[in-house]
């Protein structure tokens, strides 16, 4: 195996700690590799394909964005909210995300042969990858009640459609990614308020312990 | 024409420029507030003025456009989005009187709807799907602040809501936009073209048909949940109805049908291709007798006024879907038309709200009661509001619904017409018996105050009339307007 597909898989195995660990220090850690492996990935990408050189840039991009950036910020949080890990979900630690991860990989098996057919860069396995870590974040957005977790799994899938995106459209105007990456960013931003919010006034961060608006 | 296009994005931001820099004083943001939104209405609708006959222009390198049916849309900016925010100045005061808000709050509440109202406009002319993609996430991050302007454990459980399933809904987007761009490329070869609406649509027949259908579900996944469409339109009553209720009804009347557009423009592209409508209209029939029914059952056991109102903005999206459902030029007329008169019955509806809320204190329609003598005015108002809703004859809604049976039954979907009625009859129901909980009898509950000041009832009584005038005559330019909007769907 190439490293295109060892780094694709990587990002899998991450993505699956992001989900999994149940410490929030060391899944934020997990996150920040993960966004590394999608730079070293857009790297790749660069050298091996002619015309992908744009991809320089978005690496760059990504790296100071959510290798930086993003982090910077839920450490931020995590330092104003007084819980170190996360209280035991419904479905246990271990068993959803085996669960997720198998209906991740499932989905992203099934569909992954209509994105190839129009797919710039024809690589498999950066794809599944790219399918799988989407379909894992809204799983972890589903399986989890920590509003941290919950963030975390919108990083997730937001780098699964960053990676989908380089794979079959890194020659799309600028302004597509500029857009993407501006609302992700923002959105990281105002979920952060609102968490740290949501400690102050339930003194946790397990969303289904609010249950005031229902019917 | 370019500047006109340009101008009417810039002015949002300018005003909100122009409010950041001054202090929170009362009268002036009140004043700016006001200006700039009427600046804003003025700019937009000589736009659309220019589009009636069928004309469409282009900005920024096409990145930017409009066309009739973008027309229909930003006249629902236009017209609602200003009354709204005009009656928005007297609410707040109110607010900061109960002391419910401080000035602070009120200044952040008119930045926000001016950013809010640039991110709307943007989605509604972006000729770029990327852009219009990325508009429309925009505005969930600017009205999660308007809906949890109040600091508490319920607004900041439903901003969080708000957030996370909208967020959640438009990834599915977004790779119904990634997608669409790689299926279109392959058959434009050009990477700025492929990103377009306007060349997406002229080249829908070469596109791959098995990727379109793929990518309308995705599409209709995202863009379905952000409009309200069950069954991911649970962020929506407790987001409507927690917000103030300024903000409820500007999301009601003019953010779903934001997301309604994109809905429709894939709903274009798709029909107009290979896989050809039947398949886009069998979806959109599912899912909206689906969301109709889910709303008609939750309006009936509603005691929140606000909320109850929310489950009418998800069966009402329900009927715009339905609308294109039933298809055909008659079904998408009737769907286009829809999404005018529920934006200015409900934009009514959301506000009488405000000065319901104001006089009894309270959202539950079980302590009200006896609003005919409490607040004529209001009474009369709330009247004409929960009459269009529930689709009597001459007023607004009724005129698009009846429109819609009508397309119905001109193609043969008696099925789905008769389960389309069966469902707004349980609506009929349920939103009578709340009406007389409301309106007659003494009070149940405590009433801090009487009728409210005219200058609040003024925007409101506006909107009364316009439900009135589109529920009683055709008029010809918005008739134009839609048969146009209509022919670029169809593809003709």
């Amino acid at each position: 195996m190439d490293l295109l597909g060892i780094l694709s898989i990587g990002m899998i195995g991450v993505a699956l700690a992001v989900f999994g660990l149940r410490n929030y220090k060391l899944a934020v850690s997990a996150y920040v590799v993960q966004a590394l492996i999608l730079v070293c990935i857009f790297l790749v990408l660069a050298s091996t394909h002619e015309d992908a050189g744009a991809l320089y840039s978005w690496a760059f991009i990504a790296l100071i964005t959510k290798v930086i950036f993003v982090p910077y910020i839920l450490f931020r949080l995590l330092k104003k909210i007084d819980i170190k890990s996360e209280d035991e979900p419904i479905t246990g630690f271990f068993v959803s995300p085996i669960i997720a991860l198998g209906f991740s990989l499932a989905t992203a098996m099934s569909l992954y042969p209509i994105y190839l057919k129009f797919s710039l860069i024809q690589e498999h396995i950066p794809l599944i990858a790219a399918i799988t870590v989407f379909m894992l974040g809204i799983f972890g957005f589903i399986l989890r009640k920590s509003a941290i977790k919950q963030i975390l799994a919108f990083c997730t899938f937001e780098n699964g459609i960053h990676l989908t995106l380089a794979l079959t459209a890194y020659n799309s105007p600028g302004i597509v990614e500029i857009g993407i990456l501006t609302d992700a960013i923002f959105a990281v931003i105002i979920m952060s308020i609102l968490a740290t919010r949501f400690y102050k006034y339930f003194g946790s961060v397990d969303v289904s312990k609010a249950s005031n608006l229902k019917g | 024409m370019e500047f006109l296009l340009t101008a009417v994005l810039l002015v949002p931001i300018v005003v909100t420029l122009v409010l950041l820099f001054f202090k929170a004083e009362k009268k002036l943001l009140g004043v700016i507030h006001v200006a700039g939104s009427i600046f804003f209405s003025v700019l937009a609708l000589i736009l659309v003025s220019n589009v009636v006959e069928g004309d469409r222009y282009f900005a920024f390198d096409q990145l930017i456009f409009i066309d009739s049916l973008g027309g229909v849309f930003l006249t629902l900016i236009a017209v609602t989005g200003l009354l709204i925010n005009i009656y928005a100045v007297k609410y707040m005061e109110w607010e900061v009187e109960k002391g419910e808000l401080t000035q602070k709050d009120v200044k952040l509440f008119f930045v926000l709807s001016h950013i809010f109202i640039f991110t709307m406009t943007l989605s509604i002319l972006a000729n770029n799907m990327a852009v219009m993609w990325a508009a429309i996430e925009a505005t969930t991050l600017s009205s999660v602040f308007m809906v949890a302007l109040k600091k508490g454990k319920r607004s900041t459980e439903s901003g969080w809501k708000y957030i996370v399933i909208c967020s959640i809904g438009l990834a599915f987007a977004l790779y119904a936009t990634i997608l669409l761009y790689g299926a279109g490329f392959s058959v434009i070869g050009d990477g700025h073209d492929a990103m377009l609406w306007t060349s997406l649509m002229d080249n829908a027949e070469l596109i791959d048909a098995d990727a379109l259908k793929l990518i309308f579900v995705f599409a209709l996944i995202g863009y379905g949940t952000k409009a309200g469409l069950a069954p991911t339109h649970t962020w929506l009553p407790d987001v409507h109805s927690e917000g103030p209720s300024p903000a409820s009804a500007m999301l009601s009347a003019v953010l779903l049908k934001c997301a309604v557009l994109a809905i429709v423009r894939y709903y274009g592209i798709v029909g107009n291709s290979m896989v050809g409508f039947e398949y886009v209209q069998n979806l959109m029939l599912i899912i909206s007798l689906i969301t109709i029914f889910i709303a008609a059952l939750f309006i009936l056991r509603q005691h929140d006024v606000k909320r109850m109102f929310a489950y009418h903005s998800v069966e009402h999206i329900g009927i715009i879907a339905f609308g294109f459902g039933i298809g055909g030029p008659l079904g998408i007329f009737a769907a286009l038309f829809h999404t005018l008169t529920h934006s200015l019955t409900k934009a009514l509806a959301f506000c009488v709200s405000g000065n319901i809320i104001k006089i009894y204190g309270t959202r539950d329609m079980t302590k009200m009661g006896g609003l005919v003598k409490v607040a004529p005015a209001t009474a009369v108002l709330f009247g004409i509001a929960i009459c269009s809703l529930a689709g009597v004859p001459l007023l607004a809604i009724f005129a698009s619904e009846f429109m819609m049976i009508e397309a119905g039954l001109s193609t043969g979907q008696y099925v789905a017409i008769a389960l389309f009625i069966i469902g707004l009859a349980i609506v009929f129901i349920g939103i009578f018996s709340h009406f007389n909980d409301i309106m007659f009898g003494e009070p149940k509950g405590e009433i801090l105050s009487g009728e409210v000041e005219l200058s609040a009832n003024l925007p409101l009584i506006a909107l009364a009339g316009l439900v009135i005038i589109f529920g009683i005559f055709s008029v010809d330019s918005w008739m134009t307007l839609l048969s146009n909007a209509t022919k670029i769907i169809v593809g003709i």
